[in-house]
């Protein structure tokens, strides 16, 4: 898929600076973000090439705007909705109570 | 439906999961061999990257055996080949402004490639 994700020989998305002593997470739900994809991983909802596809398959411009660890939410959520183990609905739910929440 | 248990995080967590396959499969190249790689624009999942598309380069190391990502990312089973280390020359990939010092080592798939 000749998608936004191949960035080889791309020009002007500026320098890769890497980060002295970077963190493993550097926030609390990147954390929480690779434990979801361990269980659901181990708990035998795709494998590793589906996972990335589905990455493949985020709108371009939101997946050049947004975080790794966002990438691997946007993959888990898609492939949960399509093997039916959560419904589109269970999830605008949940993320609706969770945006009533937060404010 | 398999369920994590607290005693396979730690392997996972370290390891991941390998996608190296135990078929017995015969490679279609072998070490110092050139090829060219096949100009494919497949509208699925494919882990060789536009820019190499119907470039040449030399197979340095056959790593074993992998499942074929085009295919398992669709369910469409792992068609089980020989990945191989290749190398390119950044001449070869970005033209004569390159620097002739240059060298791209990429992991390519039995079926990415043609012998030259």
């Amino acid at each position: 898929m000749n998608g936004a994700h191949d960035l080889g020989g791309m020009h002007g998305l500026g320098s890769i600076d890497a980060e002295p002593n970077e963190p493993v997470f550097h926030e609390e739900w990147e954390r929480r973000m690779f434990g979801l994809f361990i269980a659901t991983f181990a708990g035998g909802h795709f494998n590793v090439d589906e996972f990335r596809h589905a990455i493949e398959r985020m709108d371009p411009a939101h997946y050049l705007e947004s975080p790794y660890y966002e990438h691997w939410l946007h993959s888990c959520e898609t492939l949960l909705v399509e093997s039916g183990a959560i419904s589109r609905k269970e999830l605008d739910a949940r993320v609706a109570k969770l945006e009533k929440e937060a404010k | 439906m398999p369920v994590l248990k607290a005693d396979m995080v730690e392997t996972l967590v370290k390891t991941g999961a390998s996608c190296r396959a135990d078929a017995k499969v015969a490679p279609r190249f072998r070490c110092g061999e050139r090829i060219v790689v096949r100009n494919i624009n497949p509208l699925h999942h494919t882990r060789l990257p536009r820019y190499v598309r119907g470039k040449r380069g030399t197979v340095e190391r056959d790593r074993g055996v992998f499942v074929f990502p085009d295919t398992n990312a669709h369910g469409q089973g792992h068609k089980a080949q020989h990945v191989y280390s290749v190398r390119f020359t950044g001449r070869e990939l970005w033209g004569p402004q390159a620097s002739e010092r240059d060298i791209l080592y990429l992991d390519l798939w039995d079926d990415y490639m043609d012998p030259v």
